[in-house]
């Protein structure tokens, strides 16, 4: 199985957007099985979706409208009615 | 108790919501802010059009994605980003055999200390910032901003298959220079 590792890394990835076929994932399984580079590679790949996760998570979490911001919406929206009416 | 069905108070109730919406994606308080209005104004005008299957938040949440989508693709458009998808960089990281050339390192390191710390995030920062200029694109929609595949390949006009790719070449080139940047360097507590 030449390009093996390289195959691996791929389908690692690919894990992370799309379900792998069942070849696929027993081809990763086995693979992986016998190779702690790949292995290393996989949970490497794992942690760094985990550590993106977060910084969404907590970073735009937080996130609201400023007061400032709010009026300018308001008057914006009041500025759009009178104009159909 | 009746809908309530106007833009003032989709404001009150959703803003804030939209507001997060439309900045995780657009990094952008001022664009932001035009997208948001936007799409009240268009949710007002299409009012008729919402049968109440879905949620307020929802139907608007709808009207606002259409919008940031049209503009995100408009935007790489502009720019004209290609990439080539014959010549493959991921190959740089393995020899002729298909190992790798140099072998990745267990990283002991747990989500949450990582997230937390200040420093690593400046590291992981500028090694995403070093990506080319379509992969980090693709990054940050699908694995910051957590975009699901068909946005993203619609966003940028690519298949789902290109995207696998230019997502594989970004990770590998981030896991590298995280391992040289950070893990390699041992602890850091």
């Amino acid at each position: 199985m030449k390009q093996a590792c390289h195959y691996a890394s791929r389908l690692a990835s690919d894990s992370l957007d799309r379900p792998l076929s069942l070849w696929e994932r027993l081809r990763l399984k086995l693979h992986l099985s016998m190779c702690s580079n790949c292995r290393n590679c996989d949970n490497n790949l794992k942690l760094m979706r985990q550590i993106n996760t977060l910084i969404r998570k907590n970073h735009y979490g937080q996130l609201r409208l400023s007061e400032q911001q709010r009026q300018q919406l308001h008057k914006a929206l009041d500025q759009h009615d009178n104009a159909i009416h | 108790m009746s809908p309530p069905d106007d833009p003032h108070t989709w404001l009150n109730e959703h803003g804030d919501y939209l507001y997060r919406y439309a900045m995780s994606r657009l990094h952008n308080d001022e664009l932001a802010q035009d997208m948001l209005q936007e799409t009240l104004l268009a949710g007002w005008k299409g009012y008729a059009r919402f049968a109440g299957q879905s949620s307020i938040r929802t139907w608007l949440v709808g009207i606002l994605k259409h919008k940031i989508i049209d503009y995100i693709r408009h935007e790489i458009r502009g720019r004209n980003l290609t990439e080539a998808v014959e010549s493959d960089p991921t190959s740089a990281f393995f020899n002729a055999n298909g190992g790798w050339s140099e072998s990745p390192d267990a990283w002991k390191e747990n989500p949450e200390d990582l997230y937390s710390n200040e420093q690593f995030q400046k590291v992981l920062e500028s090694c995403i910032d070093k990506l080319p200029e379509k992969q980090k694109i693709v990054f940050r929609m699908r694995d910051i901003v957590g975009e699901d595949t068909p946005t993203v390949c619609k966003c940028c006009d690519i298949t789902s298959t290109h995207l696998h790719v230019l997502l594989h070449r970004a990770r590998l080139s981030l896991r590298k220079c995280l391992n040289t940047h950070w893990f390699e360097k041992g602890t850091h507590s």
